[in-house]
């Protein structure tokens, strides 16, 4: 019995070590010490370190909402337009006196109602999802221009700005420690509940996984409402950081789920990777602006290195899925 | 001295398991060998070697005297060497005329020539004898005529060997003669032919020189003619399983009717009307086309129903989706296992406990999955159908093409489904002779354990020995009934012909 554990954890080791999560925690370190050693140091203290994390917590919930869809095999970009809606209108309803629980409530359904009407363009209509999802996301966009008209709206709330500011003894931000618990339970769900393994199976083949009693179009109505959900998370926590909404909100960062996700093993095709490399994957993209910044570079170089970062992502992934088809038996 | 190829040593490893070694024969010109064998014997890999698209550990690969290596596919083309492959290589969205000379497209100043490929296409298409329309998107091909479309593929490149893996799985009797009319060309021409394939008449039928492989490993080599149906099977499994059919153990009782349809119509059907009692096996058989597949799905909820109705269990049901129709206790094993059946980048164990996920759970409220349940369920089906794999985590994607169905198939029998009605679309499809005689007397035993099944096949030796009742459909409609004992070839063949 024990001789079979062992050569379980064996195998389990040596697919680890040729597998991608293994070269990107190598890239990762790789990226770290290049950092630390450019900025003579200053990368690698603590202050900037707890720089990284705080930055990690809107990407994280961009990437768990998106890293969902894409192992089902779907696809959402209108995540940065979404999430800087639901802010926005978080900081409304708030000046218009909602108490905050009811208004964080609202705003989340907000969040998911925006991304069941994304699984409502792409089902009912049979468009491909970034192709629905990138007309939605300027639907909102041009909302958010027109409700905003070019303020930025303040909100001061206690509870909020300790949610977005706020340190748990003193070095862990707290709106990151949220971000990650939510991460650690979707890779809970993923790995050990039947929703998580039907997210698997229709990304694999749909066709297959509804001939053997799983809906696809159901999952892809939750798991857009569910990335919808995120996205105002995201929207939400910037909102508490900055303590105001503006109109570009997290549109900075509206590819950041995606990159970290491709990044981190989850392929286009579906099916395939989970939250431990889409944590790594997030590591590697907050390490690498926060590391861009500290050395200096200015951010237009900066844009221009986080669209080469997707593009090599994008590459990883081709080059892998034609490995895969080059090989079926 | 005549063309031959040979296999000198060959070996290949995998990881867990060795699917080759040392294989060496040789295979003469104007001759078909036929390459033998259990599911997971080593076939299709030895083809892949031939073919240049994986490389042996070790050994080589010798054509007429000259030492031959294959590192890339077109290598072995380059080299007259054609594979026409288990699983179909074909780009769907291409059309019929672009498949068939892929590369190899004539072309004006504007570029690709249509009108001369069209000419060329249609040539080849008539001496085949087809009703296949250059223009159309292989896509949008039944899987016989794609499967056609690929020996096309292969045989305008005018390749000196030829190899054909399985190339009847797909097939219909009529497709069948066509291609074996073929391969009688092909053999008078003076070419190396290599044939795979699980149905043993057709071994006798067209082959002259037979090799048996046999867990990767060389069992024998001889002339067809000095061999027999049983010596061949008991070189290929190890033991003698004697006669298929008649060993039979059938079920003689029947209860209530189950399942009772009538007039349904969908966009492929029109009027069909049947009914199916407990510890009944129904045939359905038809020619490609008839609408047999198209039955079964609407029946489980998979496809539209335009008219009609459908009594389970003496309740009327319509299920909207497959997962209703799984409640309600029917199971539909589908017929083409890469596009429906398999998820190929899952493991084995995934792939089998898919649609009884809800039954394996533990824990608080039952919310999580229970692995241990899982990996005994899928040993269980492993070792019922004697699927090769070195582990329950393998991949299904790396099984051999039978292991393949056998995963299909235990996904859909074993004992935490409660089937009351099992669907099998074409289940032997690339199933070695010995599994296929344990899967007709699992399907005796689940009738005689008072279920019923409906067994679709396009073997027509198959349904009519199998099933109890014959169905023959035609073009959407049925077109006559018969029971086994009435049944032969020729009276069902008739009744598929008929409009
Ligand atoms: N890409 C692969 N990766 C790992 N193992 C493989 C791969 N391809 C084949 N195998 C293994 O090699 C062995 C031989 O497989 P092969 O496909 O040659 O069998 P076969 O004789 O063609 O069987 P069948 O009759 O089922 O088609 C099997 O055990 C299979 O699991
Ligand atoms: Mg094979």
């Amino acid at each position: 019995m024990s001789g079979t554990t062992q050569k379980r954890t064996l195998t389990a080791l040596k697919r680890f070590i040729v597998s991608k999560t293994a070269a990107m925690i190598l890239l990762f370190i790789l990226l770290s010490a290049a950092f630390a050693i450019i900025s003579k140091g200053i990368f690698i203290k603590p202050k900037n370190l707890v720089n990284i994390l705080s930055s990690m917590a809107i990407s994280a919930f961009l990437t768990e909402g998106v890293a969902l869809l894409m192992i089902s095999g779907k696809l959402d970009l209108s995540t940065g337009a979404s999430g800087t809606l639901c802010g926005m209108f978080l900081a409304y309803i708030l000046r218009a006196g909602f108490p905050l629980i009811p208004a964080l409530v609202v705003t989340i359904v907000l969040g998911a109602v925006i991304g069941f009407i994304n699984a409502l363009v792409v089902n009912s209509m049979d468009i491909a999802p970034f192709i629905a999802t990138l007309a939605t996301s300027s639907v909102m966009t041009g909302f958010i221009y027109l409700i905003a008209n070019k303020k930025t709206i303040d909100v001061s709330n206690p509870v909020l700005k300790y949610y977005g500011k706020g340190m748990l003894f003193d070095y862990v931000p707290v709106s990151a420690l949220v971000a990650f618990a939510a991460m650690v339970v979707i890779g809970i769900i993923l790995h050990k509940t039947e929703f998580g393994r039907n997210i698997y199976l229709v990304g694999g083949n749909p066709t297959a996984a509804m001939l053997a009693g799983v809906n696809p179009k159901k999952m892809s109505y939750i798991l857009f409402s569910t990335c919808g959900f995120f996205s105002a998370l995201a929207g939400i926590t910037l909102v508490s950081r900055l303590q105001s909404a503006s109109i570009t909100g997290i549109s900075a960062q509206r590819f950041q789920g995606i990159t970290a996700a491709v990044l981190g093993g989850i392929s286009f095709g579906g099916g395939s990777g989970g939250m431990a490399g889409a944590f790594v994957g997030l590591l590697i993209l907050s390490t690498f602006s926060n590391g861009l910044t500290v050395i200096g570079v200015s951010p237009h170089w900066q844009n221009v290195a986080s669209g080469l970062l997707l593009l090599f992502a994008l590459t990883l992934d081709v080059l892998n899925e034609k490995r895969i088809t080059n090989t079926v038996a | 001295m005549s063309e031959y190829l040979e296999f000198q040593g060959i070996s290949k490893a995998y990881p867990g398991v060795q699917a080759l070694s040392d294989i060496s024969f040789r295979a003469e010109a104007g001759r078909v060998l036929a390459l033998l064998g259990e599911n997971g014997a080593g076939k299709s890999t030895l083809l892949k070697i031939l073919s240049g698209d994986i490389r042996p550990d070790a050994g080589g690969i010798v054509i007429s005297g000259e030492e031959m290596s294959f590192p890339t596919p077109r290598d072995a083309i380059l080299a007259g060497v054609s594979v026409i492959y288990q699983e179909r290589q074909l780009v769907p969205l291409l059309s019929v005329m672009e498949n068939i000379f892929p590369g190899a497209l004539p072309k004006t100043a504007l570029g690709i020539d249509k009108n001369r490929l069209r000419a060329e296409a249609k040539a080849v298409i008539g001496k085949f004898g087809l009703p296949i329309d250059p223009d159309e998107p292989v896509g949008r091909l039944s899987v016989a005529y794609q499967q056609m479309v690929e020996i096309m593929k292969a045989y305008t490149r005018n390749s000196r060997i030829i190899a054909f893996d399985e190339p009847t799985a797909p097939l219909t009797d009529t497709e069948t003669d066509i291609l074996f009319r073929l391969i009688g060309d092909l053999k008078a021409e003076g070419k190396i032919i290599i044939y795979v394939s699980h149905r043993m008449a057709e071994i006798f039928k067209i082959t002259d020189d037979v090799v048996v492989l046999k867990d990767g490993k060389f069992v024998k080599a001889m002339r067809t003619q000095d061999t027999d149906e049983r010596a061949l099977i008991q070189a290929m499994v190890g033991r003698d399983i004697g006669d298929t059919y008649s060993n039979l153990s059938r079920n003689e009782e029947y209860g209530d009717v189950l399942l009772e349809v009538r007039g349904l119509c969908t966009d492929a059907l029109d009027d069909v009307s049947f009914s199916l009692r407990r510890g009944e096996v129904l045939g359905l058989a038809g020619l490609v086309g008839a609408g047999r597949t198209e039955v079964v799905r609407a029946i489980f909820g998979a496809d539209a129903i335009e008219a009609g109705e459908i009594i389970f269990e003496g309740k009327q049901v319509r299920f909207t989706e497959p997962r209703d129709a799984i409640r309600a206790g029917i199971a539909l094993c589908p017929e083409d296992r890469k596009e429906q059946g398999l998820i190929l980048s899952r493991s084995v164990r995934e792939n089998v406990t898919m649609p009884v996920l809800s039954k394996l759970k533990k824990g608080l409220f039952n919310m999580f999955l229970d692995r241990d349940a899982e990996n005994r369920l899928t040993q269980e089906v492993i070792d019922q159908f004697t699927i090769r794999t070195p582990s329950i985590n393998k991949i299904a994607r790396e099984l051999s093409g039978g292991n393949q169905q056998k995963v299909i198939l235990g996904r859909w029998t074993n004992e935490k489904v409660s089937t009351k009605l099992l669907i099998l679309d074409e289940p032997t499809k690339g199933i070695d002779v010995a599994t296929k005689a344990e899967i007709y007397q699992m399907v005796c035993d689940f009738a005689k354990a008072g279920f019923a099944v409906i067994f679709i096949s396009s073997e027509l030796t198959e349904v009519i020995n199998v099933s109890d009742r014959i169905i023959v459909m035609h073009n959407g409609h049925i077109t006559g009934e018969v029971m086994r004992q009435e049944a032969t070839e020729e009276n069902v063949l008739a009744l598929a012909m008929l409009d």
